[in-house]
């Protein structure tokens, strides 16, 4: 398989990989204003602050899981394609959960997520098994057990929980903007300035080389793993506050979205390189890219062709730039 | 780096899978009577059936995972060779099954060619793929199934054939044949193998790695569109969102089937079996008139453990322990 037998064909230096991802900034900052300036200049109410809200609300949730995406993509575990399932059993859970007040919910629903997605990343890790069907089979389980619990109806909150305000505006803006905002700020420090960061990139870059260097490769991915299961959790609490109701087909494209959003942002397919940050500007083109098709009449397959064309193109280009290939 | 040695795949090699399917067809008839059902021909007969399209879907992939890649577009391409047969087989389904699988070949030809090109992760870029097949398949559609009027073409495919097979089943078992010897009669099965084994120094023995990793994304492609062709007529719809139900159905047939996660091993007999034993599977649900998620739950699980058993922890674990045995024998000592 690619994953395994991918190897630096040559040194990349830490200069190179300044510029490389200076260039690759450069270039999500490019498409953003480019997406922008196009929408605003061909379709009429795409520049208005009604639409900006709407951008950023479909951002927010995106954005959120796209920020645990970034660890495991920069750990060098590719990505994972249970997370739409993993946000929708979370929503399900925290609605249910409100049975034992807020703040138990709240705790519920991530210790749930992180389990969750936590055991599939200490599968890879101590195993070395492939990630993707790993996730896959793990996302057909989650569907199966929940659609079992639930008996297949919609899970909806206990009478009076006063949970609306994790949807409603908190000074004009609405409050999951707020919690997207502090996760990309918190998310960007761990991963740029802690120990655990750091490993996950030279992990990423080189994995026999973390070997080498003493990293626990178990640890690592099963930590880069539950972070991601602590942000689909987060979305999964955010998408049950807005939709007042859980159900398994609440999160549809969310899973390629998320990816979307990481690959967009420039991180490295193969791990090794990324950024929160940049992965929250990719979440904001792809949102904005979506909500352009949108309002212009595009259906959701329209959406979907835009997105994978997108996708194709920056993982080629990316790959391309890195000088890193499996020839 | 050396070429690990290429194996291959002749019945032989895939017993295991083969015993897994002699093992499910007994689970099939003996079980059932337990709970108060019985098995039929008719059992096998729609496992046949199933095997026809989702199978073909498995030898695809398989063929990309024996070069060492994956073709995570499999189930996107499935439903679209579906669609194009039934939006352009109107008049004639021979047109439809031309246009499906043709474009779907170069689809996968594409895609092949990026990978093999620019040594790209294969993942990543069928993904992209993906969402290109399903966006374009969603569009033809637009956005939901599309019924296939030509009901003549269902029955003619879906008649039953000494009880047990159909011209669909016949054509999917042909597909495998002609595989199976392709991979083991010409050189082209030794050149996959090695592909997959290690790439650079076949480079350099001269096996044309580029034009096989291209091909095997090409064939990938196109099975998959035959398979989804043959549902759509089958059952006269075309499905616009087949789901990720395909893929893992492929990815499990594949791996139960014996193909390494790792590549340079593996073959259609296997394949086969593997596709075989899931479909059994799933009518052995079926008999028993168990809930749909039941089906999902073992799925689910069989994936997760048939990864785990070819992770590369598992296989060197597994290659120790037989490395400890046979140095274990006693050897007699002279006197």
């Amino acid at each position: 398989m690619s994953t395994a037998t991918v190897t630096p064909v040559t040194a990349v230096t830490p200069k190179a990989r300044r510029s490389t991802s200076s260039r690759i900034t450069l270039g999500v900052t490019i498409a953003a204003i480019v997406v922008l300036i196009i929408g605003t200049l061909t379709t009429d109410g795409f520049y208005s602050l009604a639409n900006g809200k709407a951008i950023l609300n479909a951002a927010t949730i995106v954005g959120i899981i796209a920020i645990g995406m970034t660890y495991v993509v920069i750990s060098g575990n590719l990505f994972s394609l249970s997370v739409g399932v993993t946000a929708a059993v979370c929503a399900m859970t925290f609605l249910w959960a409100l049975n034992y007040g807020m703040v138990a919910a709240i705790v519920i629903t991530l210790a749930f997520g992180a389990i969750v997605i936590g055991l599939q990343g200490l599968l890879v890790g101590t195993t070395g098994a492939n990630p993707i069907m790993v996730t896959i089979g793990a996302g057909a389980l989650q569907e199966a057990v929940a659609t079992w619990v639930s008996a297949g109806v919609s899970v909806y909150p206990p009478e009076g929980a006063n949970y609306a305000w994790l949807a409603a505006p908190l000074f004009g803006i609405p409050f999951p903007v707020y919690v997207f905002i502090a996760m990309t700020i918190i998310g960007e420090l761990v991963l740029k300035r802690s120990r655990f960061g750091r490993s996950l990139f030279l992990m990423g870059e080189s994995p026999r080389a973390g070997r080498a260097s003493g990293l626990s490769i178990a640890t690592l991915t099963t930590g880069a793993f539950v972070v991601l299961g602590l942000c689909t959790a987060a979305a999964g609490i955010l998408i049950g506050a807005f939709n007042q109701s859980g159900t398994l087909t609440a999160t549809g494209t969310l899973t390629v979205d998320s990816i979307s959003a990481v690959l967009v942002g420039g991180t490295a397919v193969i791990g090794g390189r990324g950024s929160v940050l940049r992965t929250a500007i990719g979440a904001l083109v792809v949102s904005a890219i979506e909500d352009l098709l949108l309002i212009r009449g595009f259906s959701t397959p329209v959406q979907l062709l835009v997105l994978g064309l997108i996708v194709s193109a920056v993982v080629v280009l990316s790959q391309i730039n890195s000088g890193r290939s499996n020839r | 780096m050396m070429i690990r040695r290429t194996e291959r795949s002749g019945i032989g090699e895939a017993r295991w899978p083969f015993f897994l399917t002699l093992l499910l067809a007994v689970v099939v008839v003996a079980v059932p009577p337990i709970f108060g059902h019985a098995a039929s021909l008719f059992t096998f007969y729609n496992a046949l059936q199933s095997t026809a399209c989702l199978g073909l879907i498995a030898l695809g992939l398989g063929l990309t995972m024996i070069v060492g890649e994956f073709d995570l577009s499999v189930a996107s391409t499935y439903a679209l060779g579906g669609m194009l047969a039934v939006k352009f087989g109107g008049g004639s389904p021979i047109v439809g099954l031309l246009i499906g699988v043709g474009a779907c070949v170069i689809f996968g030809l594409v895609q092949g060619f990026i990978v093999a090109r620019w040594g790209i992760n294969s993942m990543a870029i069928t993904l992209g793929g993906s969402l290109v097949a399903l966006g374009i398949t969603g569009t033809l559609g637009d956005n939901k199934s599309q019924s296939y009027e030509n009901y003549d073409v269902g029955v003619l495919l879906n008649n039953p054939i000494v009880g047990l097979f159909s011209l669909r089943s016949l054509t999917a078992i042909a597909m495998f044949a002609l595989v199976f010897l392709l991979m083991n009669l010409t050189k082209l099965g030794r050149g996959m193998r090695a592909t997959g084994g290690g790439r650079r120094a076949s480079r350099t023995a001269g096996v044309r790695v580029d034009a096989i990793i291209t091909g095997s994304f090409g064939a990938s492609a196109g099975l998959a569109a035959l398979g989804g062709v043959l549902q759509s007529f089958g059952t006269a719809t075309a499905t616009s969102n087949p789901g990720l139900f395909p893929l893992i159905f492929a990815v499990t047939a594949c791996l139960l089937g014996g193909v390494g996660l790792t590549g340079g091993r593996g073959g259609a007999w296997g394949i086969a079996c593997g596709s075989l034993t899931l479909a059994l599977l799933s009518e052995f649900f079926s008999t028993l008139a168990a809930a749909q998620y039941v089906s999902s739950l073992v799925t689910g699980s069989m994936l997760i453990l048939v990864t785990v058993g070819a992770s590369p922890l598992i296989i060197r674990t597994w290659r120790e322990s037989r490395a400890r045995r046979t140095t274990a024998v006693p050897v007699p000592s002279a006197i």
